[in-house]
């Protein structure tokens, strides 16, 4: 509770979270503002945006670029969030056992994570998808596989941290069997930043994606943003209409998400939160 | 110490000085009304307990307030100045120049990626006008090292903080505020941190530096010892308020306010007389045979690592119904051999038996049921209670991991919570609502709630106020007696020893020096190393002379009765 009342009282957060809720409404409602498919030819191609009804344009096949953003909206933050969540599960799982058990468990645990580290993330994304056929499922699991490592190092470090804190020693003495200690003592005095990492890697999650679809790497049954950015990218000095506002449907979102998670962070953070109040 | 009688103008007064907390605070004034004075080559001893307002105090002096807390009236004058009326450089001038100050824990008060030398340098540097020569400047350090009692100064400019031990790095922080001759130096709690011996030789220190440069000396303290030992006056503050101000001995010998009495009463003293004679079974509860432990730190890739001893061949019994106290330095390996006992250090060799096994070499679900009837109380009562549990769980999830129903576990937490002296509603609240002692006898009932046979206590009340400390001293005396629990006492103050405990082991560097019944230990020391903790106490002096020893000992037992109900 108080940290909700903390987090209204934070400008920067409220204006991502407020952003987001936009981004949010506009994907939930984007089959009755638009009840005809966003892969359907409306009007002319290359119709420029305030005409014949579509107002931010058509594209080249005379598909409605609105009804393109709001329905990307909603790929958007599906794949980033699920993404994310995966992320966040196989980071943590890594990070915490790294972390609890140290030794020999935790150097082989941790050159792995360094292995996918120094790989790039985008290339080693695009290996993937273009290896398994690009769905939805796939396409997630990818950008999970590829974002979990600054989750798990961050998992670590935390574990580390309150591994031998007196409580959790007092636990151990008391009985207490590992997975209760790990579960019920260290997770939640941990959760708070991972909570935070894990919000910023939903942004980094929606720009794989688009850059994905980008590459033509994308469910080809879903319209995204960054189809619509490679589709609209070969005449964007005739039609800017058609890359310019999938682009900026990213960078609010993207930048809602970073606000919000920053947010998030000096609320979460108590020593940066007691500063404000 | 001497009286001084110089008619001198004092280096610092304060006048009916108050400050107030931001709204919120638990009350309105920080410090209320408060005055004295310090004259050249004068000790004054500011004394509290934590939250007293003492440290506000000497922040206040130079300028040094968290904002949010403001001085609302009343003056300080430093010198002649008001540092309140100074601007940016005049108040730059006076802090390290006029007037210096040292903090409690030197690690954190040096700054870590500079050589020692460096920062004395600087201090000077910032100061001194006409700026010295370089040359003139190291020779000043050199000086400064020397006077503060540091061995072989040129090889010890060059050092890190982080390669000197406690006592060095307090010692740099007092050649650091000596640079320039400063009128006044503010020393907040300087040898909290460090053990007795080092603390003896740092507050004699301060106190020659004192003599030998005519500084006053304002020395923010809460132990009563260090009081007897070198101060001139004391002010004695209590909730922001001076309780009683006078002279060292008029004060120490004839306190006017209850409250000061409580306060010097509160200082653990050895009461040989009364410890109880332990009836000694011939099959000792807990035997430790041949303990072995070094630890091996990294240093980089060419050099050997270090290593540190901190058990070599430590052998110890313990008997139903005893207390054994575990005494020496820090570093001495103290905490370690205690941990060792409970496993949460691996030993090297030897073995530990207990309840017919040798725990050492248990494993795995064998050894969290030997683990149940071995319990212990860790120093820091603030970290060793998980922030996000409610109290009443933290007692009651021992018991349940071993089987029994949350329900009765709940029940007997209420109960052991009223036992230690809190209410029973105490169990639906969250740690961080308490102070450090009720925290501490939280800590105690958790550990009592697996109903224990070995109760290790690690530094148990050494974070705590001195008054407060004497209770939970108590308490563990009780709770010793109707459970007939063992107890290892490991601690680095002596005088608490002497008070709870049957038996005593000095260790020095991983080895018992020297092993045996208190009274023994404290009257008749065999090893030197021994006899110089004992001189190290704080207040010894003081606090031995014949016949106080026997009516403060009367008068305390008569307030622990009263008093446990007022942590």
């Amino acid at each position: 509770m108080e940290t909700v009342r903390a987090f209204l009282r934070h400008p920067s957060g409220m204006i991502g979270l407020v952003l987001l809720l936009i981004v949010v409404v506009v994907a939930i409602i984007a089959p009755i503002m638009f009840p005809v498919s966003p892969w359907e030819m409306v009007g002319a191609p290359f119709t420029p945006p305030g005409e014949d009804g579509l107002w931010l344009g058509g594209d080249t096949l005379g598909r409605d670029v609105a009804a393109g953003v709001a329905y990307g909206a909603r790929v958007s933050l599906l794949i980033g969030i699920a993404s994310a969540l995966a992320a966040m599960a196989i980071g943590v799982v890594v990070g915490a056992i790294s972390g609890y058990f140290g030794g020999k468990v935790d150097l082989v645990l941790m050159r792995m994570t360094e292995l996918f580290q120094t790989i790039p993330a985008f290339v080693l994304a695009i290996l993937l998808v273009a290896t398994f056929n690009p769905s939805l499922l796939t396409i997630i699991l990818t950008i999970g596989a590829v974002s979990w490592p600054p989750l798990a190092r961050l998992t670590r470090a935390e574990f580390l941290r309150l591994r031998h804190r007196e409580f959790v020693e007092a636990a151990q003495c008391q009985g207490e069997r590992t997975w209760r200690i790990v579960l019920g003592h260290i997770l939640p005095n941990a959760i708070s930043p991972i909570l935070v990492v894990t919000s910023l890697t939903v942004a980094t999650a929606i720009l794989l994606e688009s850059a994905l679809s980008f590459m033509g790497l994308g469910d080809p049954n879903l319209m995204s943003w960054g189809f619509m950015i490679g589709a609209g990218r070969t005449v964007i000095r005739n039609a800017w209409w058609m890359s310019v506002f999938p682009g900026l449907a990213i960078l609010v979102t993207v930048l809602a998400i970073n606000l919000f998670g920053e947010g998030l962070s000096d609320v979460l953070n108590p020593r940066v939160s007691r500063r404000r109040s | 110490m001497s009286e001084s009688v110089q008619a001198n103008a004092p280096v610092l007064a304060v006048d009916r000085l108050s400050i107030a907390l931001p709204k919120g605070g638990d009350r309105p004034l920080a410090v209320e009304n408060v005055s004295f004075e310090i004259k050249p080559n004068e000790v004054v001893c500011l004394v509290g307990e934590s939250g007293s307002g003492k440290s506000m105090i000497a922040h206040a002096v130079l300028q040094l307030l968290p904002r949010g807390v403001d001085v609302v009236s009343g003056a300080v004058t430093v010198a002649g100045q008001d540092p309140s009326k100074l601007d940016g450089r005049g108040l730059r001038n006076l802090r390290g120049g006029n007037a210096a100050m040292i903090f409690q824990e030197p690690l954190s008060s040096l700054n870590p990626l500079k050589r020692v030398g460096k920062q004395i340098e600087e201090m000077i540097l910032a100061h001194q006008r006409p700026t010295p020569s370089m040359a003139e400047v190291r020779e000043r350090v050199q000086t400064l090292l020397t006077q503060v009692g540091l061995p072989n100064p040129l090889l010890l400019e060059k050092s890190y903080p982080f390669e000197l031990s406690g006592g060095q790095r307090q010692r740099v922080m007092i050649a650091i505020a000596m640079a320039n001759r400063p009128a006044l130096l503010i020393a907040d709690e300087p040898t909290t941190a460090l053990d007795v011996t080092t603390q003896r030789q740092i507050l004699r220190l301060i106190d020659d530096l004192r003599r030998e440069r005519g500084m006053g000396v304002l020395l923010i303290t809460h132990d009563f010892g260090v009081v007897a030992d070198v101060a001139d006056r004391v002010v004695v503050l209590r909730h922001g308020k001076v309780v009683e101000q006078g002279t060292a001995s008029e004060v120490l010998r004839n306190p006017q306010a209850a409250y000061t009495r409580e306060l010097i009463d509160a200082v653990p003293k050895a009461r040989l007389a009364d410890i109880h004679d332990t009836i000694v079974r011939p099959e000792p509860l807990l035997e430790v045979v041949g303990l072995q432990k070094t630890f091996r730190v990294k240093r980089g890739w060419l050099q050997p690592p270090r290593e540190v001893v901190a058990a070599e061949g430590i052998s110890l019994t313990l008997h139903e119904g005893e207390t054994l106290a575990v005494v020496g330095e820090s570093g001495s390996g103290k905490s370690t051999l205690g941990r060792m006992i409970m496993r949460l250090t691996e030993p090297d060799a030897g073995a530990i038996r207990f309840g017919g096994a040798d725990l050492r070499l248990l494993r795995g679900e064998a050894l969290r049921q030997a683990r149940r009837r071995l319990q212990i109380v860790f120093q820091d009562p603030f970290a060793s209670l998980d922030p996000r549990q409610k109290v009443g769980d933290a007692i009651a999830r021992g018991p349940m991991a071993y089987g029994t129903s949350r329900a009765e576990a709940m029940a007997q937490a209420r109960k052991l919570l009223a036992r230690v002296g809190l209410s029973e509603t105490a169990a639906d609240r969250y740690p961080h609502e308490f102070s450090g002692g009720q925290r501490q006898r939280i800590c105690i009932a958790r550990a009592l709630a697996l109903k224990p046979r070995v109760l290790i206590a690690d530094e148990a009340v050494s974070a705590l106020d001195i008054s407060v400390q004497a209770q939970v001293l108590a308490l563990l005396a009780e709770l010793r007696q109707e459970m007939r629990l063992a107890m290892i006492f490991i601690t680095h103050d002596l005088r608490i020893a002497a008070e709870i405990a049957d038996r005593v082991i000095v260790l020095q560097k991983g080895r018992i020096v020297e092993e045996g019944t208190t009274a023994e230990v404290f009257t008749a020391p065999r090893q030197a190393y021994t006899r110089d903790l004992l001189d190290a106490i704080p207040g010894r002096d003081f606090f031995d002379q014949p016949g106080f020893a026997a009516a403060a000992g009367a008068r305390q037992t008569a307030r622990i009765d009263s008093g446990i109900d007022a942590v």
